[in-house]
């Protein structure tokens, strides 16, 4: 080990990821193994990395196969990396790829390792259809009854057709039994986040990534997929007054205030972003487009009763600490849009001095972000969110924009994840 | 305890301490691996190992793979056949190979071929001769016998196999098309046993195979009944018909001597294998089957004329929502591309639009691609597509001051690394880049009516274009899956020059009061696709007028072509031309079949007239190759032919020519050569 030496600091190269489509659309015969492959390959296209040797390469998918257990180390033998380039699964749902650059970050700025590719995916589409407990339980001891008739026995006792009806994907919370949005909405009622603001926030998410996708600043982190060049998500010429027409998709009364319209679909897609030292990129001719200083995740009790999305705003606030910096110390925020409720939902919470007395054990509050600066480029309500590839769209697009001109040198992500947890980051403007 | 055989040179074969034997075929100095004799031989030191080996029990399997990445083996080495003259010459070639595939295919141990890329014509006869075959479903996986396209027969005992294990039905048609089927297809067909995800999988379900001493299950009950007798004859004279409808048996006799041989000795395995190789012998020797190899090399001439180290374009933005536009739109969406449709006309746009669709719909696979297809063509009336664009065309009215302004404006909005484009046939290159800072970025594409069906595109170099500029358009012309031709900024480049004498040509005649249907019969008697008044009446009757203003030809006020534009007879657009158009066909008047003197004097006399016909075409590619609008006169033959569709089995005008010059200086030999071919024909 390298002992207490001074971190290295780690350079982000940048990042690609394949256009997000909604579910059952334009990648329904795709599996994560092949968005996954598709978008690592786009990133050794992109950054020349033919052959190489990648330290190792960490990420996941959140809705995945059984067989798939090492995910992403299948995704590498898929690549034109060598094959002897590591691979890593893991999980911390919409955090994933955020998280495996964070772990990976980590390793770089010990010295561990040089380069790393962070990566994620995640497809409605190919969902693992799963037996009933009951069912999966008698089929085991079906497999492990001895003679013919106690095979019979084991299959017939206590039968019951309802047992024969799969279980299909839900994006519901184990604990709780309710889905995403309807936590969301608990939460959206807690801090009284009415029904305009987060079709404001959804409005200016599609109207962003647009105005991004006609200005070519997507172009090269978009690598196409399945003859698929553009996200299906996104509507231009969305209107304020459409949306509010929409009705609601989780609670239908008139206390509601979610619908499809301001929260993320169900889509399909990958990612995946390189990191590594600035030895290893200046020896590889690569450019760094920033950097990442900070990291951090928490989780909150949900359970207990709190809302299921906050966990951020812990993350975030921990970080700030850990940094030395302030919530407005920064050019650019990023805060992934699962839905507008969320990402309001969170500002208004580091606003409150309540909130930030009684979860953050603060005394005084963070304070507000000036909301020009949020999400320029647009985000998850209009592009989707594959929720494993999310991080890392977000690490791309925020590297990209501190490398271009005059964006501003510091940039804070924020994701949210199921589970109740929260990933955030920093990057910092490489100086030319 | 591996064994290996040191001195090959062209395949990699050991023995694995599973006794497993891999021959790994990967041609020295080669990106495709075919057959020739070097590679033959070695294949059979091969096969003789391996017999000597599997006699002393030391070895349990023999498995063969492709050392290239996207290709198997794409057939025998035609170059080797060129230099053959005589019938016996090739036989002994063909016997060779044939007698090395039988040795193979005769191995007491399971003999498996793991095919990855294209696998074509020699390349699958020999996979055929193994016994157990597992292909790749990649998407570069092609597997067929394109025999025929070259004018010649499967001649490795191929008609044998694949009529065996696919059955006549699937097998003839597969080879009476040529077409490369796709792993999916071919297996369906019994032509290959198993599918195999990707080449890294391949060699592991090939040692599976080994292992479990796979064999290829015998053909149904229902696939060996079509070699029966009677329905052999009747398969045979479906075949005959449905292969008449679309080639000429003068021209292109290789599929009708393939159905004869079928229905002679199909289901015989001795008899077919013996016949097989008297037929294909006079086949490779014959003219046309040369011109048609030659043809072959010619398309790959042409597709070379493109560098292979640049990146593929991915976006295009097409300026002007006419046919043209909108069907250079269609057909770049169709092959991958992200493109943008721009007009100032929002309906001009939604036409094009239409008709892209349509154009997916038939070309593409599912709905799911159509839809994936649709959702890649973006109608841009304001233009702000236009600075993400790899490739700009531009296909708008032939005004050239418009067209300088637009480049003027463009100039400054489009991406340093963009291809700049004009779609023009009749205006120069360097007056439309006359106003440009740059003109030496912009140079003409240009595309041939109707876009998805012409295989050509000519590329055309201003005096001021850039080497560079030139070369990346032929690039894009080859993403989209066309052939490029490099020609000067001369008066209707090669194409149009060449073409419209040879169209004038047979329009006049009409005014000395000749039948158009006749000139039309005797020009597709000569091989021409389609006959000039018919083409005329394609194109547009204005056009052909425009053009031969263009280019100086006289229009007389009291020629038919230019009284019929002034009564608005434009040709099939406008259902009346030369022709009468009933839904898109042309209606000729059938005098000359029904009234002739007799049969063959009529077929003589068309002769005539369609060698008469083609005279001033070919007099144009004559002076076009000296006024340099081409590299050489390959590449003359090459445009005349993919621009055109001038007779392919003629190998090309000015080929063409050069022939019929050389026969005339060596015509004593001549005949005893075609008495031989006929007579083994006729067995």
């Amino acid at each position: 080990m390298v002992g207490l030496q001074k971190p290295r600091r780690v350079a982000v190269i940048g990042g690609v990821r394949t256009p997000f489509c909604r579910s059952f659309t334009g990648y329904a015969d795709l599996t994560n193994l092949d968005l996954m492959t598709t978008a690592l390959n786009g990133l050794v296209e992109k950054f020349r990395l033919q052959g190489e040797i990648i330290d190792e390469v960490t990420g996941g998918a959140v809705v995945t196969h059984s067989k798939d257990f090492n995910l992403t180390r299948e995704a590498v033998l898929g690549t034109k990396l060598s094959p002897r380039t590591p691979g890593i699964t893991l999980s911390q749902a919409c955090g994933t790829s955020l998280q495996a650059a964070l772990g990976s970050a980590a390793k770089i700025a010990t010295g561990q390792i040089e380069c790393a590719i962070a990566c994620g995916s995640d497809t409605v589409s190919d969902a693992p259809i799963a037996l009933q407990r009951k069912l999966a339980l008698r089929l085991l001891s079906v497999s492990r009854a001895r003679s013919f008739g106690a095979k019979v026995k084991a299959f017939t006792k206590g039968f019951s057709p309802a047992e024969l009806v799969p279980k299909s994907l839900s994006v519901t919370e184990p604990r709780t039994g309710l889905s995403m949005g309807q936590h969301t909405e608990l939460m959206a009622q807690e801090f009284h986040i009415d029904r305009a603001s987060q079709d404001l926030l959804a409005f200016e998410s599609h109207h962003h990534a647009a105005a991004a996708y006609e200005e070519g600043f997507l172009d090269d982190l978009l690598v196409p997929c399945s003859g698929v060049f553009r996200d299906n998500n996104l509507r231009p010429d969305v209107e304020l007054s459409k949306l509010a027409e929409l009705r609601m998709a989780f609670e239908k009364s008139s206390r509601g205030s979610l619908t499809a319209g301001n929260s993320t679909p169900l889509t399909d897609g990958a990612s995946a972003m390189l990191i590594a030292s600035e030895d290893w990129a200046e020896r590889h001719g690569l450019k760094p487009q920033a950097y990442l200083t900070h990291g951090g995740h928490a989780a909150i009790d949900f359970v207990g009763g709190q809302g299921l999305l906050m966990a951020p705003t812990i993350a975030v606030a921990k970080m700030l600490d850990q940094a030395g910096l302030t919530l407005q110390d920064f050019d650019l925020y990023e805060i992934h849009e699962a839905f507008a409720a969320q990402v309001l939902c969170t500002l208004k919470a580091w606003e409150s001095p309540e909130y930030c007395r009684n979860v953050l054990g603060r005394d005084e509050p963070l304070g507000s972000i000036d909301r020009t600066k949020l999400n320029i480029k647009g985000s998850s309500i209009a592009f989707g969110h594959p929720f494993a590839a999310t991080g890392a769209r977000i690490a791309a697009t925020l590297a990209k924009l501190l490398s271009q001109g005059n964006n501003g040198k510091r940039g804070l992500i924020s994701v949210c994840t199921a589970g109740g947890m929260g990933v955030c980051a920093i990057l910092e403007k490489a100086e030319a | 305890m591996t064994k290996t055989l040191p001195d090959l040179k062209h395949w990699q074969f050991s023995i694995d301490f599973d006794n497993i034997a891999w021959a790994i075929f990967d041609q020295e100095g080669a990106s495709t691996n075919t057959f020739s004799t070097e590679t033959g031989l070695e294949l059979e030191k091969i096969v003789a190992t391996t017999e000597e080996a599997a006699k002393k029990g030391e070895v349990r399997a023999l498995i063969f793979l492709s050392g290239k990445e996207k290709t198997f083996i794409v057939g025998a080495d035609i170059r080797e056949f060129e230099a053959l003259t005589s019938e016996k010459a090739v036989k002994d070639v063909v016997q060779k190979m044939t007698g090395i595939f039988d040795r193979l295919e005769r191995l007491p141990i399971p003999v498996i071929c793991g095919i990855h890329g294209y696998c074509l014509g020699g390349g699958l006869e020999f996979a055929m001769a193994c016994h157990y075959r597992i292909a790749t479903r990649d998407d570069a996986t092609r597997i067929g016998l394109p025999e025929v396209k070259l004018g010649i027969i499967p001649g490795l005992h191929g008609t044998v196999r694949m009529t065996k294990l696919a059955g006549a039905i699937a097998g003839m048609g597969a080879m009476l098309t040529g077409r490369m089927l796709r792993p999916g297809a071919a297996r369906g067909m019994g032509l290959v046993d198993q599918l195999a995800p990707g080449r890294q999988e391949l060699r592991w379900a090939c040692r599976k195979a080994a292992i479990n001493r796979r064999r290829t299950k015998k053909p149904s009950l229902w696939k060996r009944a079509q070699a029966l007798p009677g329905i052999r004859s009747l398969l045979a004279s479906r075949m005959r018909k449905a292969t008449a409808a679309k080639v000429r048996e003068d021209h292109y006799p290789a599929p009708f001597r393939l159905i004869e041989l079928f229905e002679q000795h199909g289901g015989n395995r001795e008899a077919m294998a013996e016949a097989e190789t008297q037929v294909f012998a006079p086949l490779m020797i014959s003219d046309t089957s040369r011109n048609l190899r030659r043809v072959f090399h010619l398309s790959e001439l042409l597709k070379n004329e493109a560098p292979k180290d640049v990146a593929k374009p991915l976006r295009a933005h097409i300026i002007g929502a006419g046919t043209m536009g909108g069907d250079i739109a269609a057909v770049c969406v169709a092959s991958g591309m992200e493109v943008s449709i721009q007009d100032t006309s929002a309906k001009a746009i939604d036409k094009a639009l239409g008709r892209a669709k349509q154009h997916f719909k038939k070309r593409l696979r599912s709905k799911a691609e159509v839809n994936k297809a649709v959702a890649r063509l973006h109608p841009d009336t304001s233009g702000h597509f236009l600075r993400r664009a790899d490739v700009v065309i531009e296909a708008i009215v032939e005004k050239l001051e418009i067209k300088q302004q637009l480049f003027k404006s463009m100039e400054l909005v489009v991406r340093p690394s963009a291809i700049l484009a004009t779609n023009t046939s009749s205006l120069r290159i360097d007056d439309i880049a006359a106003e440009m800072n740059d003109p030496t970025r912009l140079i003409g594409l240009h595309f041939f009516n109707p876009v998805p069906q012409m295989p050509l595109v000519e590329v055309v170099r201003g005096e001021k274009s850039r080497e560079d500029e030139v070369r990346r358009g032929c690039a894009f012309v080859t993403a989209i899956g066309k052939f490029p031709l490099i020609t000067k900024d001369t008066p209707g480049f090669l194409v149009n020059a060449v073409l419209s004498p040879y169209l004038f040509g047979a329009i006049k005649r009409l005014d000395a009061g000749e039948d158009p249907a006749k000139i039309d019969a005797a020009a597709e008697k000569f091989g021409m696709p389609m006959g000039p008044i018919e083409l005329a009446d394609a194109v547009g009757l204005d056009i052909c007028k425009y053009v031969a203003e263009i280019l100086g030809y006289e229009v007389p006020e009291n020629s038919k072509l230019a009284k019929l534009v002034k009564e608005d007879k434009l040709g099939k657009k406008s259902n009346q031309g030369f022709y009468t158009w009933l839904k898109g066909k042309a209606q000729k008047n059938v005098a000359v079949k029904s009234d002739p003197p007799s049969e063959e004097q009529s077929a003589s006399e068309l002769e005539a007239l369609g060698r008469e016909l083609i005279v001033p075409l070919i007099d144009a590619c004559e002076k076009a190759l000296a006024d340099g609008v081409v590299a050489d006169a390959d590449h003359v033959d090459a445009g005349v032919i993919f621009g055109t569709g001038f007779a392919p089995f003629r190998g090309g005008p000015l080929h063409y020519r050069a022939s019929l010059n050389n026969k005339t200086t060596s015509s004593q030999n001549s005949p005893e050569d075609m008495g031989e071919s006929a007579a083994t024909v006729a067995e």
